[in-house]
Parts: structure tokens; sequence; C-alpha cells
């Protein structure tokens, strides 16, 4: 075997095990940051869902930008069609 | 409270019907003519700062006299553009067969609870922010008293929630962070053709938008809540006539401003009864009213007091304002006499 085949082999095994070693991390932080981004979803449009907001003005100039996220979210939750009468998605 | 017109913001408040445009107007009057460059300010939706000035006063500044404009809001067309501008930026997201639902969703928003006084709040907020350089002093002719101290809680509360919507953005954002760290980021997503939307905006541009619009917001509400609280900015004058109701009221009035650490700063005590009234009907009333003089001395005894005679004629246009103005302005200066004893109108 040459000497860059082995190189690249050994790069192949760090690879595997950086990611034996990382992947149930990133997985537990990956869901951590899903539930942050969930929850400010639900602050955000959470006058749809029927819970009162105090600022519903000020979460109003926000909702544009979360359109997109909006969508992944409802999804995630498991539910195939946006979830409000008020604001289909798809 | 002498030096009330050196201040840059002065509120005036109380009851409903107790006098206070007339105070407010007439106030105005006389630091414009003191030469400083006044704007008054209407926030009760049911405006009449236009009808004592006899005069139509609008959504813009309008000049009333040399140095002096007034104002009333219109929070019904600020919460109008408000939505307008949310509905522009949300047609751009979606396909256009998405806008009757754009409209009909925001339609509904334009007549939730709160987004009267949040759109009020606003505009006043950015007068606050504005007058500084225009104008020498800004006077707030408030709504009756609890809209008003609701309306003057709000910065607090918004702050709060402001605060609150970043802290979730920022832990969002380092663990975005830290995901990074353990190689997973978007690029290696895309070039694995994981996530199907590569043309998806990228989060850290999402994040820094509404970090952006957040933090506007906050400083916004910090500002205000900053000017509304220091006492050499700021000063509330409470207006009261010499009867139960209004007593009562101003004193909740008074404890929730305490509450909110809003300094009021006087009392104007409005349409007291003349001491020569004839008539036995009169004469009682002035019995009573001295009995609530009495006790609005003593339970607003650290106010400093302006008292106002009952006119025999209804007040509109700038003449009787101004002698109201020049009432109001010989007490306030004379403050080393009695101040118990009102000029006689």
């Amino acid at each position: 075997m040459s000497w860059a085949g082995i190189k690249k082999k050994l790069r192949w095994l760090a690879y595997l095990a950086t990611e034996a070693y990382n992947a149930p991390y990133r997985g537990a932080v990956a869901r951590a940051k899903r539930e942050q981004d969930d929850l400010f979803m639900l602050l955000i449009f959470s006058e749809m869902m029927g819970v009162p907001n105090p600022a519903t003005y000020y979460t109003l100039e926000l909702q544009p930008i979360m359109l997109e996220k909006f969508h992944e979210w409802h999804k995630r939750a498991g539910i195939e069609h946006s979830p409000l009468d008020d604001f289909r998605c798809c | 409270m002498d030096k009330l017109f050196d201040r840059r913001i002065v509120f005036v408040g109380g009851k409903g019907g107790v006098g206070k445009t007339t105070t407010a107007g007439a106030l105005a009057l006389m630091a414009a003519e003191s030469g400083r460059r006044t704007l008054i300010v209407s926030t009760d939706p049911a405006h009449s700062l236009g009808d004592v000035f006899d005069t139509r006063i609008g959504n813009e500044k309008t000049s009333l006299g040399p140095n002096l404009a007034g104002l009333e809001i219109d929070p019904e067309a600020e919460a109008e553009q408000h939505i307008a501008t949310v509905k522009m930026s949300m047609k751009s997201l979606v396909a256009p067969k998405m806008y009757r639902e754009v409209d009909r969703q925001l339609d509904l928003a334009h007549h939730a609870p709160g987004t009267m006084e949040a759109a009020l709040l606003e505009r006043m907020a950015d007068l606050m922010a504005e007058a500084r350089e225009r104008f020498d002093l800004l006077i707030f002719d408030t709504a009756p008293a609890g809209h008003t101290i609701r309306l003057l809680s709000l910065p607090e509360v918004l702050g709060a929630w402001s605060d609150g919507m970043l802290g979730h953005r920022d832990r969002s954002r380092k663990l975005g962070n830290l995901l990074k760290v353990f190689g997973r980021d978007h690029a290696r997503e895309d070039s694995f053709g994981m996530i199907g939307g590569s043309k998806e905006e990228p989060d850290d541009s999402r994040d820094g938008r509404i970090q952006s619009i957040l933090l506007n917001r906050r400083r916004k509400f910090h500002r205000a809540r900053e000017l509304l609280t220091d006492p050499t900015i700021t000063a509330f004058l409470l207006v009261i006539n010499a009867e139960r109701l209004p007593i009562l009221e101003s004193k909740k009035t008074l404890d929730l401003l305490k509450k909110f650490n809003i300094p009021v700063t006087g009392m104007i005590v409005n349409r007291l009864l003349p001491s020569d009234v004839d008539g036995e009907f009169l004469r009682e009333r002035r019995l009573q009213e001295d009995q609530y003089r009495a006790e609005i001395e003593q339970t607003f005894a650290r106010l400093q007091k302006v008292y106002l005679h009952l006119l025999p004629h209804d007040v509109h246009g700038v003449e009787t304002l101004r002698e109201i103005g020049l009432h109001i302005v010989g007490q306030l200066g004379d403050s080393s006499g009695d101040a118990s004893r009102p000029i006689e109108a």
C-alpha cells in the first residue's frame, strides 16, 4: 500500500473516531437548540394558537422572518399541514 | 415645581373631566410665550385639544402660534401603518396565492387587544426621542388615569419582554455555535444533500435580523423608561377637583406612579368655587368643597399645589388659556408665599 493510501486511510479513521465521539453530543446539542427555537416560535406565533401574548404588536414584525421556520416546525411536530386555520404555509 | 418649564417632558394626567386638556394647553401656551419651543401632544383617543385651542389639530404637528405646535396622536393610523409594513415584508416571502391569507391574518392582528396601546406608546416613544432636537418642552395631555398608567408601565413590561426574547435567541445561538464545533454546519449538510432547502436563508443571517429587530425594540423601550423615570427630565402633574371621586382616583394613580418610579411633581386643584358665591345651594357646595380641600391638603401633603377657580365661562381659544396660564405660572413662581391661598379668577 502506498504512503498516500495509508495517509488517506488514517484520515478516514480519524474522521470516524471523531464522529463516533461527537455524534451523541451533536444530537443532544441539536435537540437543545431545536427546543430553544421551538419555544421562540411558540412565543412569536402564540396569539394564533390562542395563547394571549402581551406583545403581539411587536411579535408581528418577526413573523415574516420566522415564516420558513414555521413550516419546518409543524412538520417536526408531526403535523402534515399547517395547524393554523389562518395561516397556511403548505 | 417652580422649575417646571426647565424639564423636557411634562405629563398632565387625572380623572376624566377634571380639566387636563385645559391645564396642559395653558401650560403649553405659557411655555411657548416664555420663548421655549413647545409641542403639546394629546394621547386621549377622544381628542379635545383642538377644541380647547379652537382649531383643528390632526395626526401631524400643527402650528398653534409662535413657538407652539400641537399634535393629536391617532393610534388607529399608527397601527395601520405598522401592520402595512409587516404585510409588505410578509408578502415578499410568500407565494402570491397566499396574499389573501396574509391580509386576513394581519387584519385580525389589527383588532387584537393591546394593538392600539402599543401603537400609541410607539409614537410617544418616538416623539420623546425626536423632541430633543426640535423642541425644548414636550407636554403630554394624557387620557384618563388608568389608561395612562398602563401606558407608562408598558416600557417596563415590554423591555422585560424583549430582554427575554433576546435571551432565547442568545441561548439558541450559543447552542448553534457548539453544534459547529461538533462539525455539523450548513455547508456540510448541503454538500451531503441532507437538507433539501439549500436555497433557504442561512440561520446566521436570520438570527441577525431577528436580533437587530429585538435590539431596536429594547433600545427604544429602555430609552423611554429612562426618560420617564428621570425627575430632572420628566414631570408628572396630576389635575384634580375638590370632589370625592377625583381624590380617590388620584390616590390610586399616585401609588401606581410611585410603583413604576415615575416622579409626580405637583397637583393642580381645578374648578374651585370662588369665595364670594351667592345663594344657599352654592354656599353649601363650598362648605363641602372646603372639607375636600382639607383632605387634599392632608393626603397629598408632599406635592406642591396650584389652585384654580371655576371660571364663569367655557374655555376655548388662546385668550382664556392665557388667563389660566398666568394664574398657574403666578402661583408656581410665588412658592414662597402662602401656596394654599388661591388667586382669584
